[in-house]
């Protein structure tokens, strides 16, 4: 039976170039007009893929439209036996009418998951083959993947660069800009300090180290690709969204019994709702706040993809950058957030398919 | 409310119970309107059955209530002896049905609408998929897409729908809807296969010429309740008979048969009358109504007794019991 409700969903023409579209023209389209303009003109485009192109789809294409997709396919597995007047045909074979609903699931997700899996793979494969060839440190070319002695060797070799150019957090600078050979009286730094110092080669290249050793924190934050642990993490991640967005989208139209309303609800929620009620603190609604299962799986979103909804982790550390906190959550009760939901919805559908009178 | 047994049609296939269809006080009501108004209903195996009744007269709602579409709001039933609701699946497993129109997947095929049917069945139910599309013929659109089917195309494809599930009950909606006369004639002819196999066919309908073609026996249905119920010979048998004469002086013959003690209803029509007798008389009364009118000197042309077809019948009863109500 699962076969047939799969044949049955792939056999929609309209549906599947949506979706294939979605998933994977997208981002496919995107990816290979930056190929094709980095090709034609690499001083003025960028490389198509990289670290931040890979962050960038994931958590701003991938991860939205993966679940407007997903939602799209529920709702049409929900509903399209109601209304295309199968489903009575359906019932009075004396199957179940749970088993019948069940069946929907696999047959949705076997369609679904392989195709945010492509997309995904795409925007994947692009952003490591194409990665740029070095990153780019405040303005400075650096080489990508150095451990700390090596950045600090490199510093060392790039000493007059690195005190001029990378930040530094100190009361003072004792070697000011422009001290190199054959550099002039250019004095900057974090400190700001002004003055005609002469240091010796030595003492900048100590300078340039001390600087590296502060910034390396940031600098090992910052990738020519995503690594594979990454890589297969938001993999993960995107796909529970698609199979969230699949399982609500099937209970819902299933309980109203139609598509179209259906899906406006679940874009609804995913576009307006959530981003609002993950971000907008609303006094004594916190705890409602924390059942909507956006917020759940923005909880559980890899910690170096930025967020789906552009907020900090909860704990205040955005308070001061303008970036509004996402609610906090703890993993355990995002977890049970999204099962709840999983869960839920999946009764609730169930349920209204065993009670409806057709 | 007159309803009862039938008998005298079953063809004695073992079985829990004699009847394909039994129903007993079945009610369905959708807030004030009772759509179906305590139904008791006797369905024969092995028969084609008309359920016959003027449009809105809850027929689809029974058969509904029936397949477990909709729930009874009281009463009992079972299909080939299973109880409904409670043994539902087994029931369903042996039984095929189309109800209302038939509608199915347009994006499919015909072949894939009933693979997909069939996947809901026993395995054995994909196997049968080409035979039931030969049997209705559809073979040659089989790999259509459905929206291409025509209203008659699909009605063939509901049976074939049913046929997938080696059926020995099918409950058929209006199934002559949107056929032309020579679908309807292939629509016949298939059912009385059916019925030959062994199969019990339960079709309602409000064309009452075509059930009366069709079907062995039938139940009347107005307004929710089973008025009549019976093998169509015997409720025919028990309806009036009417005698056409044709005679000169008509006026003059009326006259004279109705100082007469023949129990009959007499009206005048051009050219003669048209006498109406209780059911039952016989031969001897229409003898006894010619002897009076040739003796009194009035010429008959033609004398002819007309028994009532079901169509008249079915007026006949369903405008009484708008008369008593």
């Amino acid at each position: 039976m699962i076969a047939t409700r799969f044949m049955e969903l792939r056999r929609r023409r309209g549906l599947m170039i949506a979706l294939i579209g979605v998933t994977i023209g997208i981002p496919t389209i995107f990816l290979a007009v930056r190929l094709l303009l980095h090709a034609l003109a690499p001083k003025t485009y960028g490389p198509a893929g990289g670290y931040n192109i890979y962050t960038a789809m994931v958590a701003g294409v991938l991860y939205v439209f993966g679940f407007i997709v997903a939602a799209t396919l529920g709702c049409t597995a929900g509903s399209v036996d109601i209304t295309e007047g199968m489903f009575r045909h359906l019932v009075v074979t004396g199957r179940s009418r749970l088993a019948l609903y069940l069946a929907r699931i696999p047959a949705g997700l076997a369609i679904i998951v392989p195709l945010v899996a492509i997309g995904f793979t795409v925007v994947c494969a692009v952003c490591v083959f194409a990665a740029p060839k070095s990153i780019q440190y405040d303005g400075v070319k650096v080489p990508p993947g150095l451990s700390l002695s090596g950045l600090e060797n490199w510093a060392a070799d790039h000493a007059d660069t690195v005190v001029c150019q990378f930040p530094y957090n100190a009361p003072t600078l004792s070697i000011p800009c422009g001290n190199g050979p054959g550099g002039g009286q250019v004095f900057s730094g974090a400190s700001g300090s002004a003055g005609s110092i002469q240091a010796t080669p030595a003492a900048i290249k100590a300078q340039a180290v001390q600087i590296a050793k502060q910034d390396y924190s940031d600098y090992s934050r910052i990738f020519l690709y995503p690594s594979e642990s990454l890589m297969i993490k938001s993999g993960l991640w995107i796909e529970l969204e698609a199979v969230i967005g699949f399982t609500v989208g099937l209970g819902l139209s299933s309980l109203i019994g139609q598509r179209t309303v259906a899906v406006i609800l679940m874009i609804i929620l995913e576009v307006i709702l959530t981003p609002i009620f993950s971000r907008v603190h609303i006094p004594h609604l916190s705890n409602l706040q924390r059942a909507v299962v956006g917020l759940a799986t923005a909880h559980l979103e890899p910690g170096r993809l930025p967020l789906a909804f552009g907020g900090n982790r909860g704990g205040g550390s955005g308070s001061g950058s303008g970036v509004v906190d996402l609610l906090p959550e703890s993993t355990t009760v995002a977890v049970c957030v999204i099962v709840a939901w999983l869960v839920g919805w999946t009764i609730l559908g169930a349920w209204r398919m065993m009670t409806r009178d057709t | 409310m007159s309803t009862r047994a039938l008998s005298g049609v079953s063809d004695g296939q073992a079985g829990a119970s004699q009847y394909a269809v039994e129903a007993h006080g079945l009610v369905k009501r959708f807030g004030e309107n009772v759509a179906v108004d305590q139904v008791d209903l006797l369905v024969p195996r092995g028969c084609a059955f008309g359920y016959l009744g003027p449009n809105g007269a809850g027929k689809t709602t029974l058969i509904r209530v029936l397949l477990g579409l909709t729930r009874a709001d009281a009463g009992t039933m079972s299909l080939l002896g299973y109880a409904v609701p409670k043994e539902r699946d087994k029931a369903l497993a042996r039984v095929g049905a189309i109800v209302d129109e038939p509608r199915f997947h347009g994006h499919l095929t015909g072949r894939e609408n009933l693979l997909v049917l069939a996947a809901a069945r026993e395995p054995a139910a994909r196997d049968r998929v080409g035979p039931s599309l030969e049997r209705v013929g559809l073979t040659r659109r089989a790999n259509d897409r459905v929206a291409k089917y025509s209203m008659g195309m699909r009605q063939r494809l509901g049976v074939a729908a049913c046929l997938i599930g080696d059926p020995q009950l099918l409950i058929l909606d209006e199934p002559m809807n949107g056929l032309d006369p020579a679908g309807m004639h292939e629509m016949r002819d298939m059912i009385g296969s059916l019925v030959a196999e062994g199969r019990t066919v339960m079709l309602s309908s409000h064309l009452l010429d075509e059930v009366e073609r069709t079907c062995d026996a039938v139940a009347i249905v107005d307004r929710g309740k089973v008025i009549r119920q019976g093998p169509i010979t015997e409720l025919l048998a028990g309806s009036s008979l009417e005698v056409q004469v044709e005679c000169s002086q008509p006026d003059t013959a009326r006259a004279l048969l109705e100082r007469t003690t023949i129990p009959a209803r007499i009206r005048a029509e051009t050219g003669g009358l048209v006498i109406s007798l209780a059911s039952g008389t016989g031969n001897d009364t229409i003898a006894e109504i010619n002897r009076v009118l040739v003796e009194s000197g009035i010429a008959v042309y033609r004398l002819q007794p007309v028994q009532a077809s079901l169509e008249a019948w079915f007026l006949q009863v369903t405008s009484r019991l708008g008369a008593e109500d």
